[in-house]
């Protein structure tokens, strides 16, 4: 961000295309109108967040659920659950919005370049993972062995469902999909997805694992992993927390000494362990 | 050292009210505040610890960040920066510090503020150092005192016949450039009374104590009112919001506005999906407080409390921040 430009001061988009990804959460598709904008985003991260203003209600953090290299557009899944959510949910195709950012750390991609990924996303925690996803899949040659452990609490609370077919048919590829609670159409896993983790039991040989979903999840996604052999420095998060300006100054993100927002969202295992305040 | 009389600091100020803003300690009903004043008349020379800290007029308790106008679909985005040159006039040395304390987080850590930057820049910071310290106050434990020039632009030393002013930085030289000066009268009055010192103990130190009990036994009775995060001169946290100004057919004017926050209110870190990671009161205490004797000093540098004293006098339950400086002393072992 160049020093002249206001970082509170949102760059302007028009939100292209909304479609319903779940059950009270919606994909936006947003366009950067400014040449200042698609500047900023033009080498944004996946894990990486931004701030979307419905202008008049406000502006939310949401991770950045579109991947670098395909193509201009931004896209968030929104979970409508507060009032920013709520007017965002209301807007129509060609209205405006605000965009800011983009912010925080991103996951290491580099380091990460053939190892056997784990993913392992609940609910809409999923949505900062897709970019990952992405990510290998768009070079897969790159990465080892990739393993999606996909959850939601009912069928109509997953997300990103019309890309499980790209996901099966690449290349060393495994989607495992579970929900706390089926319904009458449902024939897949059912139960918790540290239930299902025990019983696909990756190996953590060369392995990384990356989840994001409710804290709670996070909290014993983590004990799983470890039962299984995976060490502090082979799993990784991205952590969501309230935050009011996304650069280190409003407080609000504070979690302990760090700030989610400036030190994270991404954050390794070891790293989380070692804060003096928890996240739960 | 210039020496003025009386007179000629009201005469100073009353130039000052006419070339820029004019903050100085007031009578409101029977308190002490820095307000905005239109002449000398309304300036207090001679008065106690001020209610509210100065930080209001630097990083103030509701401030417009941006107005946006909204036309159809199309948005313009005006940045507001109010450009008057602003003195904050008698305002004590802790209120300069606390400044200090927060230009370590809000001009020191990149990006820097951008509005408080701006508030900053316009400021002359005229200071009158304390004849005594108050019911309260802790500042000489906390590396500041009654005198101390330190964080200041002018330090004005009240005296037994007129005012003993030192300019401090260049800016302090050029608001003094109209001053009247006269031959020294007097001798500048010292400081009548001293309090105890409180223990500070080191950052360090406070991390062992994270789970200890005695968060829980001050933290039990606080009431989340936040009232000491708003005296606090240090306390910065604050929450952007936007206010719709006005609906006409066609164009809707909003302000986009930023309020202080206090970590001490309930809702501080829940998130819209109702996870709260710090539920309970003794918690949030407790953040306050690693905030300002672990957190801060780890990641900024300055400690983050000034010892003003104010949070212990307004706290409507008595929790008393020396009182917890005391038992984390006596906890880490000094």
């Amino acid at each position: 961000m160049r020093e002249s430009a206001n970082p509170m001061r949102p760059y302007l988009g028009r939100l292209v295309e909304t479609r319903e990804l779940a059950t009270g959460i919606k994909l936006f598709q947003v366009e950067l109108t400014e040449r200042e904008g698609n500047a900023a985003f033009a080498d944004y991260r996946p894990g990486q967040f931004a701030f979307l203003s419905a202008f008049g209600a406000g502006e939310a953090p949401f991770g950045i659920t579109s991947t670098p290299g395909r193509g201009p557009l931004l896209e968030f899944a929104v979970n409508e659950l507060g009032h920013v959510t709520h007017t965002l949910h209301d807007l129509e195709v060609g209205d405006p919005v605000g965009i800011r950012g983009p912010l925080g750390n991103w996951f290491p991609m580099e380091e990460l370049k053939g190892r056997n990924i784990l993913i392992l996303g609940g609910g809409i925690g999923g949505a900062p993972l897709r970019p990952v996803i992405h990510t290998i899949l768009d070079h897969r040659q790159d990465y080892g062995h990739l393993t999606i452990l996909w959850a939601a609490r009912s069928p109509d609370l997953l997300i990103f469902t019309e890309e499980f077919d790209e996901w099966r048919a690449a290349w060393a590829t495994e989607l495992y999909l579970t929900v706390d609670q089926g319904d009458e159409e449902w024939t897949d896993n059912v139960g918790l997805i540290t239930q299902l983790l025990e019983r696909i039991a990756p190996s953590p040989e060369n392995g990384v694992a990356i989840t994001c979903g409710p804290p709670i999840m996070i909290h014993f996604v983590f004990l799983t992993l470890q039962k299984l052999g995976f060490a502090s420095d082979q799993m990784l998060t991205t952590l969501e927390a309230r935050m009011h300006c996304g650069i280190g100054k409003c407080g609000r993100c504070n979690l302990g000494e760090k700030f989610v927002c400036v030190d994270g969202p991404v954050f390794w295992q070891y790293e989380i362990a070692g804060f003096l305040e928890g996240f739960l | 050292m210039r020496f003025t009389t009386p007179d000629g600091l009201r005469a100073w100020l009353d130039r000052l009210a006419q070339e820029i803003d004019l903050i100085a300690p007031t009578d409101v009903d029977g308190h002490a505040l820095y307000r905005p004043v239109s002449s000398s008349d309304e300036v207090l020379l001679d008065y106690e610890r001020p209610e509210l800290s100065a930080k209001d007029y630097l990083l103030p308790a509701t401030e417009v960040m941006l107005r946006v106008e909204q036309r159809g679909s199309s948005v313009t985005i005006e940045e507001v920066l109010p450009d008057r040159k602003q003195v904050l006039f008698g305002i004590r040395p802790c209120d300069a510090h606390g400044l200090a304390v927060i230009d370590a987080l809000f001009l020191e850590q990149d990006p820097p503020d951008r509005y408080y930057r701006h508030h900053r820049e316009r400021t002359v910071l005229v200071g009158m150092a304390c004849t005594r310290m108050w019911e309260g106050c802790f500042c000489t434990s906390m590396g500041g005192g009654p005198m101390d020039p330190t964080h200041l632009d002018v330090l004005v030393r009240p005296g037994e016949e007129g005012f003993f002013l030192r300019p401090v930085t260049p800016k302090g030289v050029a608001i003094l450039e109209g001053l009247e000066v006269t031959e020294p009268r007097g001798e500048p009055l010292p400081v009548e009374e001293y309090n105890e010192p409180v223990p500070v103990t080191e950052p360090a130190k406070w991390r062992p104590l994270f789970g200890d009990r005695i968060w829980m036994r001050h933290g039990e009775r606080c009431l989340s009112c936040r009232i000491c995060t708003y005296v606090c001169p240090t306390c910065r946290c604050f929450d952007v919001t936007d206010r719709v100004v006005e609906v006409q057919p066609g164009v809707t004017r909003i302000e986009r506005i930023r309020a202080w926050d206090a970590c001490t209110s309930t809702n501080y870190r829940r998130v819209a999906g109702g996870h709260n990671p710090r539920p309970t009161k003794p918690e949030r205490l407790r953040n306050r407080f690693y905030c300002k004797f672990c957190y801060y000093p780890e990641d900024f540098g300055p400690l983050g409390c000034v010892g003003c004293g104010r949070c212990i006098l307004s706290c409507p339950v008595d929790i008393d921040i020396t009182e917890m400086m005391r038992d984390v002393a006596e906890r880490s072992g000094g």
